[in-house]
């Protein structure tokens, strides 16, 4: 520890005013505080300050993504090997996801830091630990194998576009990681659609072998023949539920275990970090939406219209977006109650576009997206009423 | 009695609080008065170094209102006036006779049948000669109460829920039939006269239970007129009510008693920098030092009038006008290595996100910001706290932004100033100085 202190003493004067690096004192100092608090003195109204800061606030979302990192290794892994029809034992499994998985994550946050810092040196403040989460997000939402230059184009846009021009963490009103998804999805959409994009192939295979099935639950679900059950159709092809709640199936790299979500979930809220009120409102959009279907379901219409709604939690990344993508504090809304609205929103739009729209088999993020626009007026009709129910003073 | 409730806010699990005793220090070589931490105050002195003043003799008036009299805790000789940036009056200092201190008489000695037929005029008259007027002061913005209006009600605040005042059992002790003539020179002044106290002191509340009209439940800063004011409010003719400390009106109860100025003051010593946290029996006015006693820690802040609405008061200074609380607490020292990475069961903290969230034990606190300063993140733990339900984040914007009336309707005047919206706010963004500072623009823009 001495150690440390005495090599960031060292270095200090280099970063700071008249040093030769001083453009780069943001980058410094993130990295200086991850070892050492800050020291700042309070000035009064309070004298004394909460122990929690942004960074903390940040990590344990980190801290809450990882399990579904290492998921994402693994299950990329046993995908691509399952495949090729190659064998999967549990440490070439590992193996092959590493090399799938861990340079998109690397990638992601060098190109995520160097826009971050870029921006930070110019507008002269520090490093917003925002962007260390959008990072991690980011590429649990791609397919695995998606080319590296395509992640360094889709975190591009997201961080600049979704979240810097607008001033950067804190100021944006569009989720960054989603932003960068969408835009990867509308501009590539042969690399980042379809079945064939969500498992890699390992070795020489050029064909996935017979008895895999490349085709996500939700594609299964989509292209269910009328007259025949959604819920059979999956199992037909190996996707039980449970198999679908624990997610070693072929999908985005971190998105596919609702388990993991739920424990995340509640990791979250326990913590308070996480609205609950966002996920539950999701959750109960998305129940709600999927019984109402089941109603207005005819003989005639699409199977997917049957389809037992809990099955819309547990296929693809609608658990994932709900607990770690509606619940970005500053692309939801800031009021209290709307963001029951929200979430349900969220949670009713993600239903209907999987079910209704045939371009896109996922709903998830671009319902969250969409809702993200209306947080503004959902905030605005709150204040506003709050504001009518209060006792004036002026 | 009404019990009053008030669902949010915040009780700081902060280490240092005085020990149950109390003790009575030799009577201070100086005593002053701080003109700068008065509010809305424009000096006008009417001494100079080196003059001999009395106790109860004119230091200064204010250039807004001349019949706002100020006048001095200690008899004996002017010993300096000390002038901050800008010539900002700070302190008048008395240096006391060691021996018969001169004392002027401020009018006839009143017993409660005179008070109840004093007209009100007079008493108003008798309250501004004898400098106890400034005691009063009226909300929304805390000032000085205008004697030309009529309050629709006076709020006399048993209040101490902020890290370290004092509890009124222990100035209330002795002094329940002074309290008593206070309250009836009160009724003087306005119709409706409201005591307020915490319910949290049982044994206080049934002891005095004919005293007390309302019983506040709640967290801090419940038991603060503006919250109880919120809570019990019917019409907007009320956001003008007055209020006085529990203790300051023990001393316009004095006056009025002995026709003399009165100066004793209680004072509550705490905080984790005071070797010997305790309660302190002094003078009006006294040295920081003297009440400070032994000091606990390298780098000390002395915080004058609470944790988290006081001021930081000069180690060599003295106390003010209304301040009875002086908290010690040490300067942030040394930085926590990996402090990021670490489940901080001492960590004090409002949110989970610490092992101490599991456990209220009280710990101990420096003036450490804690944090980088980052763009709101919209966390929303400002508005968990806020005792009068304003959301400070969007009031915030709002200021900002200066829409002056959308923050107005958002609620900004009833804000009590309570500073849980900065303490929470991991994005360290000073909400509650900014929500003050507009609320001091807007009152100079009434004026």
């Amino acid at each position: 520890m001495k150690a440390i202190r005495t090599l960031f003493h060292h270095l200090r004067p280099r970063f700071e005013e008249g040093g030769p690096y001083h453009k780069l004192y943001a980058f410094y100092e993130s990295i200086e505080t991850v070892f050492f608090g800050p020291v700042e003195r309070s000035e009064g109204l309070p004298h004394v300050r909460d122990s929690l800061d942004v960074k903390r606030f940040m990590a344990l979302v980190i801290v809450a993504l990882i399990p579904h990192l290492c998921f994402g290794i693994y299950n990329s892994g046993l995908q691509s090997r399952l495949a090729s029809g190659l064998s999967t034992d549990l440490l070439p499994v590992i193996w092959s996801g590493i090399w799938l998985v861990l340079p998109m994550v690397i990638v992601t946050y060098v190109v995520g830091f160097a826009w971050e810092i870029l921006f930070a040196v110019v507008r002269k403040h520090e490093i917003s630990e925002g962007l260390f989460v959008s990072c991690m997000l980011f590429p649990l939402t791609l397919p695995p194998g998606t080319p590296l230059w395509q992640v360094a184009l889709g975190i591009s846009f997201g961080i600049v576009i979704g979240k810097e021009v607008f001033g950067g963490t804190g100021r944006n009103f569009l989720n960054p990681a989603l932003t960068g998804r969408a835009f990867l999805y509308f501009a590539y959409p042969v690399s980042l659609s379809g079945d064939q994009v969500w498992t890699v192939l390992s070795g020489a295979r050029t064909t996935v072998v017979d008895t895999f099935t490349a085709a996500t639950p939700l594609s299964v679900s989509a292209s269910t023949p009328a007259g025949q059950a959604v819920e059979e159709t999956l199992h037909s092809v190996g996707y039980g539920a449970l198999k679908l709640f624990g997610g070693l199936y072929p999908g985005s790299v971190g998105g596919t275990s609702t388990l993991l979500c739920v424990l995340g979930g509640l990791f979250l809220i326990l913590l308070g970090i996480a609205s609950y009120r966002i996920i539950l409102g999701g959750v109960l959009g998305v129940l709600c939406t999927g019984a109402l279907l089941n109603l207005i379901a005819g003989p005639d219409s699409a199977p997917f219209l049957s389809l037992n709604p809990f099955y819309h939690l547990i296929m693809g990344g609608s658990a994932f977006g709900i607990v770690y993508m509606t619940t970005d504090p500053v692309s939801a809304t800031h009021m209290k109650h709307v963001k029951w609205i929200y979430g349900f929103m969220c949670g009713m739009l993600t239903v209907l576009i999987r079910v209704f729209n045939p371009a896109f088999p996922e709903g998830v993020g671009l319902a969250i997206l969409f809702m993200n626009l209306f947080n503004p007026l959902l905030d605005h009709i709150e204040m506003q009423l709050r504001m009518r129910r209060r006792m004036s003073n002026v | 009695m009404i019990s009053v409730r008030t669902a949010k806010g915040y009780d700081l699990p902060i280490q240092g609080a005085p020990l149950e005793t109390s003790q009575t220090i030799a009577l201070p070589a100086t005593v002053a008065v701080l003109p700068e931490h008065i509010p809305f105050v424009r000096p006008r002195l009417a001494v100079a170094e080196g003059d001999r003043v009395a106790v109860g003799d004119l230091l200064f008036t204010d250039k807004t209102n001349p019949r706002f009299r100020f006048l001095s805790p200690g008899g004996g000789r002017v010993d300096a006036i000390h002038y901050g940036p800008r010539r900002v009056l700070r302190e008048i200092v008395i240096r006391r006779d060691a021996e018969n201190e001169p004392v002027t008489s401020l009018g006839r000695p009143l017993d409660g049948d005179a008070i109840d037929r004093y007209p009100r005029a007079e008493l108003v008259a008798h309250l501004l000669a004898g400098g106890v007027w400034p005691l009063l002061r009226a909300l929304p913005y805390r000032d000085i109460a205008d004697p030309e209006q009529v309050p629709p009600a006076i709020f006399v605040s048993l209040d101490h829920r902020e890290p370290f005042q004092v509890p009124p059992a222990r100035y209330l002790e002795n002094n329940r039939a002074l309290f008593e003539l206070g309250l009836r020179a009160l009724k003087r002044l306005s119709p409706t006269v409201h005591v307020h106290a915490d319910a949290a002191d049982r044994a206080f509340c049934e002891a005095h239970q004919e005293l007390i009209t309302h019983r506040v439940q709640g967290r801090y800063p419940a038991d603060d007129p503006g919250v109880v004011l919120f809570q019990v409010r019917r019409s907007p003719e009320e956001n003008t009510a007055w209020f006085i400390d529990g203790q300051d009106l023990l001393l316009m109860a004095q006056l009025l008693q002995s026709g003399a100025y009165p100066t004793a003051r209680l004072f509550a010593v705490a905080g984790t920098g005071a070797a010997a946290p305790r309660y302190v029996a002094s003078r009006m006015g006294a040295p920081i030092k003297d009440l400070a006693g032994e000091i606990g820690c390298r780098d000390p802040r002395y915080l004058v009038g609470g944790v988290l609405r006081g001021y930081t008061g000069d180690p060599e200074g003295h106390m003010g006008l209304y301040e009875t609380a002086l908290a010690v607490l040490p300067e942030p020292g040394d930085v926590d290595f990996l402090t990021l990475f670490r489940p901080g069961p001492n960590k004090p903290t409002y949110s989970r996100t610490f092992l101490s969230a599991l456990r209220r034990a009280p710990l101990p606190m420096t003036t450490n910001v804690n944090g980088g300063r980052r763009a709101c993140i919209a966390c929303g733990y400002c508005a968990d706290v806020c005792p009068v339900d304003i959301w400070p984040q969007m009031t915030l914007k709002s200021i900002l932004a200066e829409e002056v009336e959308e923050y107005l309707a958002q609620g900004l005047l009833d804000c009590v100033e309570c500073g849980l919206c900065t303490y929470v706010c991991p994005s360290k963004i000073e909400l509650a100085a900014t929500l003050q500072a507009a609320k001091h623009a807007h009152r100079k823009e009434q004026a």
